[in-house]
């Protein structure tokens, strides 16, 4: 009982300082604090769209995020969700513009398939690497991002151009390949149901089969498994594989959902928010839907605020870093006091 | 142009292209021998990059604005050791998150002071100093004599490190503390000071691998202006094996590579840019692959250290 009130407490002080953090950085712009607040929470429950627009926001990074968890579970710190759902977008894009004939009941499990597996076979190759050479995964799947960014670049004024305008992005795609709009007007659109449908799979991937208690172990503990018979590479790659394809359906949800055309930009940095949000939601997939929502809000609370108040919108990315740092303190004052306490 | 001059100028521009990784990528070799791993080195070379501008600009001395761009890297480095030594925190995800910090922070301080403008507002950059004499030999006095002020102080660290690393005390106490804290500690060596210490150069090298984008090659600041460069420089430190001149050498090489990229960008092949911007990238992705077989990081690299635990 005494530990779950510590918990709340400690919760209470990490929220109070970081909205100590925002509102400081606020009165240094000079904006009204009452103003600012007033139309960052409009920004947010302000009109049934502007709540819907941050489930539409939500969307890309809870499918990242849990790709990034899956990963986190085996030690596999991929930092590369980014590069990963470009890989998705692309993969998206290219199929549908080859085969614009197929009817939706196979182009829209078509390009779901090859959108994930062109995200896993992204991250496979830092997974390979890992597991089979010991290089380092953080610094390789951030280089691919780049190169994913800039293969896109490439894409859009090449072999992807739409030859009809001069600007560089691909055609419009065939409307097969486009997700249902679930709520028009909103935007929200089936992206967020495969989103929570992959929730549901990978809570039964990550805690009900043998892989994912496989992955965990291997977490916790490579050598111990490799020492009970446990393959700790086929796990550390399967991880890599499934986290890539995850943050490649963020791709796919994008494009078929939201762009229809793959163009440059289609992703304002999800696939390094995904981490902040696979580290907020404690790598559980419950915790990510949440955690997911509440950063989608927080960011688009804060455009709202730029808007109106003139509080630039970086004040996003302040707040999310000072968070990551107040509760990586916290857990580890707790995990002092429970070594302390025995 | 005749060859020996474009030959000329490509291993000057190399160099260049070099110093702000060789910088950062120094300070972190001190940190990881320490065992302290820091991802952060973005951060660093942020603040690095965004103090150093905004005193150049507001005061014109380039003295000052160089002591912010080390006193902004240090702010984030000794935050990173803070947490890492006395929370015992995971340096990784430290690391990450001072990544998002700084790159809010210099954006919204830079957004503030400035507002949105179509002209990036801009100052003077730190000029050339040829040194007398040596500057008017061929070629090498071309590429590596009629540099500016941070290229020969690059230069210098590398000499002084190397010494620092291989002929002092604090050599043997900083790879002792890297790689078996326990023995370092009960040898009498204090593992959380050293590791302060290390964590200190690591912030004053990064902030001026970061001033030099800013008050040396480019003269201005935007969002985002070291667009991984600090991820780089992890790069260069594990090519160049954690040893000064190895990492100085992995620098080049991928300096080399953005100099030869920026060449082809600009000669007007019609081939998309994006091809070659890719092109450093990829360096950095096989030269990662040539060090298969050969990792030597420090035994405690990474790990916190705690005295009451065995």
């Amino acid at each position: 009982m005494k530990r779950r009130d510590d918990e709340w407490v400690s919760l209470l002080v990490v929220t109070g300082a970081t909205l100590l953090v925002a509102f400081g950085l606020i009165a240094l712009v000079g904006s009204n604090l009452m103003v600012a607040a007033s139309s960052f929470l409009r920004g947010i429950f302000g009109s049934s769209y502007a709540m819907s627009e941050v489930l539409v926001r939500a969307t890309p990074l809870m499918l990242a995020a849990l790709g990034v968890s899956i990963g986190f579970k085996t030690g596999f710190t991929n930092l590369g969700a980014e590069g990963q759902l470009y890989m998705g977008a692309i993969a998206i894009t290219a199929t549908a513009l080859v085969f614009p004939g197929l009817p939706p009941i196979v182009m829209i499990p078509l390009v779901i398939l090859v959108g994930f597996a062109a995200g896993g076979a992204w991250a496979l190759i830092p997974g390979f690497l890992k597991a089979r050479f010991s290089i380092s995964e953080v610094i390789m799947t951030i280089m691919l991002n780049y190169v994913a960014i800039n293969l896109v670049g490439i894409l859009v004024r090449t072999s992807l151009k739409d030859p009809a305008y001069p600007y560089p992005m691909s055609p419009i795609l065939p409307e097969s390949a486009n997700f249902m709009q679930m709520l028009p007007p909103t935007r929200i659109h089936a992206g967020l149901v495969m989103a929570l449908l992959m929730v549901i799979a990978v809570h039964l991937l990550v805690f009900r089969s043998r892989l994912g208690f496989e992955m965990r172990a291997v977490g916790l503990n490579g050598r111990a498994c490799l020492c009970s018979g446990i393959q700790v590479n086929r796990a550390t790659i399967l991880s890599a594989i499934a986290g890539g394809g995850l943050a490649g359906l963020a791709g796919v949800s994008e494009i078929a959902g939201l762009h229809h055309r793959l163009i440059e930009g289609i992703s304002p940095g999800f696939g390094y928010v995904a981490i902040i949000v696979a580290l907020l939601g404690k790598n559980h997939p419950v915790g990510i839907v949440f955690a997911s929502i509440g950063i989608a809000a927080l960011q688009i609370g804060s455009m709202a605020m730029q808007r109106t108040a003139g509080v630039p919108t970086s004040i996003a990315s302040i707040v999310m870093g000072a968070l990551i740092l107040f509760l990586v303190i916290r857990d580890s004052r707790q995990s002092i006091a429970i070594l302390e306490g025995v | 142009m005749e060859p020996i001059v474009v030959v000329t100028t490509f291993f000057a521009a190399s160099i260049r292209m070099a110093i702000p990784l060789a910088l950062a990528g120094l300070g972190e070799s001190i940190s990881e021998k320490s065992g302290l791993l820091n991802i952060g080195v973005e951060a660093i070379m942020l603040c690095g990059a965004f103090f150093s501008f905004m005193v150049v600009f507001s005061t014109g001395s380039f003295f000052l604005g160089i002591l912010a761009g080390m006193l902004g890297g240090l702010s984030m480095s000794m935050l990173h050791a803070f947490l890492s030594i006395r929370f015992k925190a995971n340096q990784t995800i430290v690391g990450l998150a001072q990544n998002f910090l700084a790159l809010g922070l210099t954006s919204f301080l830079f957004l503030m002071s400035f507002g949105q403008t179509t002209t990036l507002p801009s100052t003077r950059v730190l000029g050339d100093l040829p040194i007398p004499l040596l500057s008017s030999i061929p070629f090498i006095g071309q590429v590596l004599f009629s540099q500016n002020l941070f290229v020969y102080l690059t230069l210098g660290c590398m000499v002084l490190a190397h010494i620092c690393f291989y002929k002092t005390d604090f050599g043997v106490a900083l790879h002792a503390v890297g790689e078996h804290p326990i023995a370092a500690d009960t040898a009498g060596l204090q593992v959380h000071t050293i590791r302060y210490i290390a964590a200190l150069f690591n912030g004053i090298l990064g902030g001026l691998g970061g001033a030099y984008l800013t008050i040396v090659k480019l003269g201005f600041f935007q969002e985002n202006i070291t667009a991984g460069k600090g991820y780089i420089a992890l790069v260069a430190v594990i090519l160049g094996k954690r040893t000064p001149f190895g990492i100085l050498g992995a620098a080049l090489v991928i300096g080399g590579a953005e100099a030869l990229q920026i060449r082809l960008q600009t000669a007007g092949t019609g081939i998309p840019s994006q091809l070659f911007a890719m092109f450093p990238y990829l360096m950095t992705i096989a030269a990662l692959l040539l060090t298969i077989g050969s990792a030597n990081d420090p035994a405690a690299l990474g790990i916190p250290y705690d005295r009451d635990k065995r």
